[in-house]
């Protein structure tokens, strides 16, 4: 199988009042196409940084990073976002659902910048598939919860991406809510084919991926 | 549709709450720029429009002290279809016991020519018909009231009685006039006959107003010049009819607008600081947009055509509110301008408002965009921005953003010194004023940990508010700080003036120039007035007026522009010896009884200003003769000091046989200067006194017009400011409810949080007002030193106002907003944050 995610001893300090402080020290690892893999540890541990380096989010100080064989550490800030694009798909404990628009239209975006066809239609489709095709024409303001994180499901997904990235997806979510989250990920990820990595606190939630990788103090344990 | 303006105008229907601050600092910047520039526009096309009316016809040939001859007469009655004569002069008017200066204007049976007059009953033959062997004259109601003349009543011009035939309400061609020493009394000139005020040698000028429909003006103002132009002939015609008017709105508008300017500037601030805030709102969306694909560009193009959609709505606004106040206010401005106005929209200085806040608001827009774009997602989700350059081609966007402004401000005024240097004075104002903000924050920070607020949580919440993360120092030290500057400016520039018309003039000015003593009676008159023990001092001097008009041979405005001492007539006296007092510079005054060549002592800084030297011959136009003489002699004159001083003295025997009057200034207690009026007009009936104190008031009123319109012009500026100020406040009600409920948990009282709160912004409106006191007495030294060459005093009483306005109004903000945060539940506010 192909190897989606390559990274090689990856370091990443941010400058705090006090000085720099390591978040990750020498990170490696591989995910290979396909697979399920989740991150845990306690907060703090470096897991969500992690996963930001893969999404090409935050940039490493050392090492490198390449995401379906292209090497994420050179590329500049838009030359991340093109990539991003039908690439990968990203999910946050927050959701991040832009407020002025409507679910339908906030699940339509990522089709629209990439400047596809049928971006509505398609966007649509995704959330009857998360079951809301009947809110599309509400705000994120008009949502519950679980489904402001049904909507950021669907925006992940809507692209077909070979990559979806899921930070807690279930943290801000009850365990009804967060279990049918959980429940719908795994089938867009099933139904998709594409390759999770996800990061959680929660051990039950962890279980249900290939691999777990618990990672302490900025290393893998 | 492209998909940035598509996504734009989804962000759009969410309405334009986190707008209001941006639209209404553009909307007012936009609307006094607007207003300044109809009101410019509608005073020009009124005096292109009535410009016949204004100046009593389509053409005037103008004369000194004297008549047009026989030969000119004939000139005019073959060329126009009309001509008509009118003589004007200043004389005391009398009633009994009281006396005042009048601007008399002696008409014939054909004035006027254009126009009419606006009289408050009865027509202008009533008012002039003799009845009771009493001519009629015609007075403005000021000057009867000051009288104490009904209709009807006895007044007399010289030794000529009159009866009050009417009262004026409006002369149609009054704006040509200049500013005037006394209110206006008419008579017709035949009346004046016996009134032994239009003598050889008094001072008097006539104009001829010619109706000459359809003539080319330019061909007929070259025959009149080339025929009579060496005579003293000055040419006038209805394509400027009022020069001194347009010269001064022209002036006027330009500084106005560069007002207007530095208020958008100040607008520009709460603009940046309004788009800041927006963008903040909108951090995450923009980290969101990242995530889903959006490049920079592309996010840029998005909040970008916001900006223009909200602009454009400010500068709608701001063009309706300028045009619109302005329209409203027709009625009332028409009233009070002494020349017609023509109100209506003028798109010119619409599309120059339009331009300076479009402009103005992407400018000031495209820094916090650009900065904003550039931040990576995880810092634009953690909240953790750091400070960033905006990419190049953003920053060359910029400039030239910037380019077009300074372009558009010199195109428009139409002088680059003045927009350049307000420019400038705004740029070096905010950069002193970031400085300052940036150095309060520092000496807050610093204050904050010092021993003195132990025991003063207060105090120390105050300092560490300002000198911490999300302070608005900078913001309030900004945007008050130049609005307060701009104001201070004005505030120095006009305080100085009075202070040195009111304070040092009159304390070595004489209490009266008297003019158009005649030979015989100067000896009497000095007899008289020295007689008076109140009198301290009397100077007499020979007077006659003349032009300068070449200069070795050339015409003089050739060779010194437009100097003061060649535009227009002159004072030139003659004298065997130098006056008593008189201090030779340079060369020699020509000996006792000469009668060579004409000889010339001349105004020693005046002479080096027109680059003048010893041995260069001057052409003197006198009573329509040409005198030419040559310079023997320089001499100190001293026009600071409101007494007798003549640029030009000449050798008596150049001047012989020319009717001539003298001059008087007498120096007497104030007590007793209404006696000697008195005393002097009863006496001298044909000679005037003018009262330097009255003529003093005058040039004080009209110069507090023009205080009162650059005042109001920079309240305005103020306004924005307080606009700005007030949209910080309110942006800033969120984090203060928080810190509020976190201190009420902690156990502080309303009142200690509510005085806190109070603290910080009296401190930030102190700041802001002691850089605008700096700013101030530097613009101030600057304008009266540098441009007006006037001398400069720090004025407390200004500065102090200044600083205490400063302080009230951040106070006031900072009170209103800070009333919802103390007052909202700590548990509902700390729950909301969650």
């Amino acid at each position: 199988m192909n190897t989606v995610l390559d990274l090689k001893d990856v370091r990443l300090s941010l400058k705090g009042n006090a000085g720099p402080v390591e978040i990750l020290r020498g990170i490696s690892l591989t995910v290979r196409e396909g697979e399920s893999l989740a991150l845990i540890g306690p907060s703090g541990s470096g897991k969500s940084s992690l996963l930001m380096l893969m999404a090409g989010l935050e940039r490493a100080t050392g090492g490198t990073v390449s995401a379906l064989g292209q090497d994420l550490t050179g590329l500049d800030e838009d030359a991340l976002a093109r990539f991003r694009r039908g690439n990968m798909g990203v999910v946050f404990q927050s959701f991040h659902l832009i407020p002025t628009m409507t679910a339908l239209e906030n699940v339509a975006v990522p089709l629209e910048i990439a400047g596809e066809a049928g971006a509505f239609a398609r966007a649509m489709a995704e959330l009857e598939a998360v079951g809301l095709g009947a809110r599309a024409g509400h705000y994120p303001s008009q949502l519950s919860g679980g489904e402001q994180q049904r909507v950021a499901l669907a925006r992940a997904s809507v692209g077909r991406p070979k990559l979806l990235l899921a930070d807690e997806p279930t943290g801000n979510l009850d365990t009804v809510n967060g279990a049918a989250i959980m429940d719908l990920l795994f089938g867009l990820r099933d139904r998709h084919g594409a390759t999770l990595v996800m990061v959680t606190h929660a051990p039950e939630l962890a279980e249900r991926c290939d691999r777990i990788l618990r990672l302490a103090d900025g290393v893998l344990a | 549709m492209s998909l940035a303006w598509r996504l734009a105008r989804r962000e759009l229907r969410g309405g334009l709450a986190g707008f209001r601050i941006l639209i209404l600092c553009l909307a007012l910047g936009v609307a006094a720029i607007a207003a300044v520039g109809m009101l410019r526009a509608a005073i020009e096309g009124g005096l292109a429009d009535q410009g016949s009316v204004i100046l009593g016809g389509d053409a005037q040939m103008n004369f000194t002290y004297r008549f047009a001859s026989v030969e000119e007469r004939a000139w005019m009655e073959s060329h126009a279809a009309k001509v008509s004569e009118v003589v004007s002069f200043r004389s005391l008017a009398v009633a009994g016991e009281d006396r005042a200066l009048t601007q008399v204007k002696a008409v014939d049976d054909l004035w006027p020519l254009l126009g009419s007059v606006g009289l408050e009953a009865g027509t202008l033959a009533e008012a002039f018909a003799v009845k009771d062997g009493l001519p009629g004259g015609i007075m403005e109601k000021v000057l009867a009231d000051r009288l104490g003349l009904k209709l009807g009543d006895r007044f007399k011009l010289g030794t000529q009685v009159f009866r009050l035939g009417a009262v004026l309400l409006k002369e149609p061609d009054s704006a040509t006039s200049g500013l005037g020493l006394g209110p206006r009394t008419l008579v017709r000139t035949v009346d004046l006959a016996l009134s032994g005020l239009i003598a050889p040698g008094t001072l008097y000028e006539t104009d001829y107003r010619l109706l000459v429909p359809g003539a080319d003006l330019d061909a007929l103002k070259a025959q009149a010049v080339a025929a009579f132009g060496d005579k003293g002939l000055q040419w006038g015609d209805r394509r400027h009819a009022a020069q001194g008017v347009e010269r001064f709105v022209e002036r006027l508008g330009s500084f106005l607008i560069l007002v207007g300017l530095a208020g958008l500037a100040v607008g520009g601030v709460g603009v940046a600081s309004a788009v800041r805030a927006f963008m903040e709102a909108r951090v995450a969306t923009i980290a969101t947009l990242k995530v889903l694909g959006a490049e920079g560009s592309l996010v840029l193009r998005i909040y970008l055509l916001q900006i223009a959609v909200i602009c454009g709505i400010g500068v709608v606004l701001g063009l309706v509110l300028g045009a619109g106040g302005l329209m409203l206010g027709a009625p009332l401005l028409a009233g009070v301008m002494p020349f017609p106005v023509s109100f209506r929209l003028y798109p010119g200085p619409l599309l120059e408002a339009a331009f300076y806040g479009a402009v103005t608001g992407h400018l000031f827009a495209l820094w916090p965009l650009a900065q904003a774009v550039r931040q990576k997602v995880t810092a634009l989700y953690r909240g953790t921005a750091a400070r960033v350059w905006p990419k190049a081609v953003h920053l060359a966007a910029m400039a030239g953003l910037l380019a077009l402004f300074i372009g558009g401000a010199v195109w428009f005024s139409g002088s680059w010194k003045l927009a350049l240097g307000t420019l400038g004075g705004v740029f070096a104002a905010l950069l002193v004023l970031a400085l300052a903000g940036l150095g309060l924050k520092a000496l807050a920070r610093m204050l904050a940990r010092r021993r003195f607020v132990d025991g003063r949580p207060g105090v120390r919440w105050a300092l560490a508010a300002i000198g911490g993360p999300r302070s608005e120092a900078l913001a309030v030290v900004l945007s008050l700080g130049l609005g307060l500057s701009v104001l201070a400016v004005v505030g120095q520039i006009d305080a100085n003036f009075r202070a040195s018309i009111a304070r040092d003039l009159p304390a070595k000015a004489p209490s009266f120039f008297f003019i158009d003593l005649q030979d015989a009676e100067v000896q009497p008159f000095l007899a008289m007035v020295k007689g008076n023990p109140a009198v301290s001092k009397v100077e007499t001097a020979p007077m006659l007026r003349g032009i300068l008009t070449k200069i070795n041979g050339v015409n003089a405005r050739d060779v010194v522009g437009d100097h003061w001492v060649v535009m227009g007539d002159r004072g030139i006296t003659f004298s065997d010896a130098p006056p008593p007092g008189t201090k030779v510079t340079a060369g020699v005054w020509w000996p006792k009884d000469y009668t060579g060549p004409a000889q010339i002592s001349f105004a020693a800084a005046e002479a080096s200003e027109m680059k003048l030297k010893l041995g260069d011959k001057l052409t003197v136009n006198i009573l329509g003769r040409d005198i030419e003489a040559t310079i023997t002699s320089f001499r100190k004159v001293d026009f600071s000091s409101a007494g007798m001083g003549f640029v030009m003295a000449m050798s008596p025997s150049a001047v012989a046989g020319a009717p001539h009057t003298s001059i008087a200034t007498v120096y007497a207690e104030g007590s007793a200067e209404a006696a000697i009026l008195r005393d002097t007009s009863k006496a001298f009936p044909n000679i005037t006194a003018i009262s330097v104190k009255d003529a003093i008031g005058r040039v004080v009123d009209a110069l507090g017009a023009i205080a009162t319109a650059t005042v109001l012009a920079a309240g305005a500026v103020l306004v924005t400011g307080v606009v700005v100020l007030i949209g910080g406040a309110a942006a800033g009600v969120p984090a203060r409810m928080r810190e509020a409920a976190v201190l009420k948990v902690l156990g502080a009282t309303r009142g200690r949080i509510l005085a806190s709160f109070a603290l910080r912004s009296g401190m930030m409106g102190a700041a802001a007002g002691l850089v605008a006191i700096l700013a101030g007495a530097i613009g101030g030294w600057a304008v009266l030193r540098l441009v007006m060459d006037l001398p400069y005093r720090f004025e407390p009483w200004s500065a102090l106002g200044i600083v205490l306005g400063g302080m009230v109004a951040t106070l006031a903000a900072g009170v209103v907003f800070a009333l919802a945060p103390i007052s909202a539940r700590p548990a509902r506010v700390l729950r909301d944050a969650e």
